[in-house]
């Protein structure tokens, strides 16, 4: 009895350990972040006035607001199918069940370099290279895309069991072969979940991209938002939201048919 | 009941062969060898050196020492035939089956035909016409008729097992390993698939090596017993010849066991070569 007690006593140290350790770290961040309350609630009228202003929408900007939504999802597709498609070779090669480590660590490392360079630089990059326009948004999601997706990726290969593969590979069947039917039919639903995902958040990245120039919604939301023109914000917003919704469902629907 | 018949060439012939893992021997073998549409059941305490002995003739394992040719391809340390051409003539039935969980009975089958179709053509399912009909004849064969569009992860045991040995069928090897094929299904299933699987092999002219725990199914299918123990053959011969006293010799836990079997069976058994 005594050992268990002991037992709790030590676990029960340890715990309250982490928790003031944590709670350390929390406080000592909002300090370096300036959290102030007392401004928060100070903005509180502004805030207000910010909201009031957004009513009525000024809906003459609609088909405006329409074009460059199609713009930014057409980004968003058109960059995720490219991503896709560089992604699942790059995923091979990054994945260790599948590439000598001499050829997958390296390309882990040329992923982890890609996915620590922000979206924004990566698109302000592009609009120098290529100029203004959707060009450089859709080069800029692919980009982005690519780092996340290909280790998503080699990360699944890396799950799929190995006696499958072997069985497979068992029947005399080639590299490719292998990879077709002992590895991707494992990871699909996955795959596929993955892919959805990084869709979404592609949307709200190329959704924000038109601010550095790069094409899309996002060169609406600076103008108006800059130029006080509340009321067209106001129809911008409603138009984001419902197409993010939309997503929403289009990504349940899509994840209940692939299993 | 052709032990090497003389006009049927040996498939399998090991000389002098030692597998050692980390400095123990796994698999000590003086020779062996197996003849064309023989059947023989590998029989052993687990550790005993089957599955072992089941790598070296896949192809998957080099022997440390020695000389194995199967299906005349020398496999030594030097040159293991890992290419796809020689893999292909060995189907291997796994206890676990490894089917491709997320495709139909049918596409796992057709699996099997991979290592002589294009694989080009076969990354898009197009498959030439001969193979589809000969799936659809093996699926029938099994017993799997109308099971044909289901997929593999919502079938039973019995059914997965039946699938496994279709797709083994399907390769058209000049051998079928199995190695301890039916230890995940109750015993009935477990005699009920084992029996299909040789009905099959008897409508072929394929070698049948099994590995397997149930000495009393192994009398009842094989044309030859192979006992291995430590790695070693401690008992090679006819399965009349397998006394119940050789079976539970066999699968004895204590050290000298071995020498045992090997003076009792030496005077009833038929060692090849001899």
């Amino acid at each position: 009895m005594t050992r268990l007690r002991n037992r709790w006593y030590k676990r029960t140290a340890v715990r309250f350990a982490l928790c003031l350790l944590a709670l350390a770290l929390f406080i000592w961040s909002l300090r370096w972040s300036e959290f102030d309350l007392v401004l928060l609630f100070g903005a509180a009228p502004r805030l207000a006035e910010f909201f009031s202003r957004l009513v009525p929408p000024d809906w003459s900007v609609t088909t405006l607001v329409l074009k460059s939504t199609i713009e930014t999802m057409m980004i968003t597709v058109a960059g995720t199918f490219l991503a896709v498609v560089v992604s699942i070779p790059l995923g091979f090669l990054a994945a260790s069940n599948v590439s000598p480590a001499w050829i997958s660590h390296p390309v882990r490392w040329i992923l982890g370099v890609i996915r620590s360079v922000p979206l924004i630089v990566v698109a302000l990059i592009f609009v120098a290279a290529v100029g203004l326009g959707p060009f450089p948004g859709l080069l800029a999601i692919t980009f982005h895309s690519i780092g996340m997706l290909s280790k998503f990726y080699a990360e699944e290969f890396e799950t799929a069991e190995e006696g499958i593969i072997n069985a497979v590979r068992g029947t005399g069947a080639s590299w490719l072969q292998t990879l077709r039917f002992g590895l991707i039919p494992q990871c699909v639903p996955q795959m596929v979940f993955f892919t959805i995902y990084r869709f979404e958040m592609n949307f709200r990245d190329a959704a924000v991209l038109g601010l550095v120039g790069a094409g899309g919604i996002g060169y609406y939301i600076q103008l108006y938002v800059r130029g006080f023109q509340y009321e067209k914000v106001a129809v911008l917003l409603l138009v984001i939201i419902i197409v993010v919704t939309l997503l929403d469902q289009l990504t349940y629907w899509v994840r209940r048919l692939v299993r | 009941m052709t032990l090497l018949g003389d006009n049927l060439l040996p498939v399998v012939e090991l000389e002098a062969v030692h597998v050692l893992f980390d400095n123990t021997c796994a698999l000590d073998i003086e020779r062996l060898s197996i003849a064309q549409a023989e059947r023989v059941f590998v029989l052993g305490r687990s550790g005993s050196g089957k599955t072992t002995l089941s790598r070296i003739i896949k192809g998957r394992l080099a022997p440390s020492t020695g000389k194995a040719t199967v299906l005349q391809s020398l496999l030594h340390k030097q040159s293991t035939d890992r290419s796809g051409a020689h893999t292909r003539r060995i189907a291997m039935i796994d206890q676990e089956f490894y089917l491709i969980p997320r495709l139909s009975v049918i596409d796992n089958i057709l699996s099997g035909c991979l290592g002589r179709v294009s694989t080009w053509k076969s990354i898009f399912d197009w498959y030439p016409e001969c193979e589809l009909e000969k799936a659809e004849g093996i699926l029938r064969e099994v017993d799997l008729d109308g099971l044909g569009d289901r997929r593999v992860e919502t079938l039973s045991g019995g059914q997965r097992q039946r699938t496994a040995i279709a797709r083994a069928l399907m390769q058209e090897a000049d051998i079928i390993l199995a190695d301890e094929p039916i230890s995940n299904l109750d015993p009935e299933l477990a005699e009920d698939a084992l029996e299909l699987l040789i009905d099959c092999v008897l409508r072929r002219s394929v070698t049948l090596i099994v590995n397997l725990h149930q000495p009393a199914l192994a009398r009842r299918f094989a044309s030859r017993i192979i006992g291995l123990s430590k790695g070693e053959v401690v008992y090679d011969g006819i399965p009349e010849d397998f006394t119940e006293e050789a079976a539970k010799f066999l699968y004895q836990a204590n050290g000298n066991g071995d020498t045992v079997i090997k003076m009792s069976v030496n005077t009833g058994a038929v060692s090849p070569g001899s």
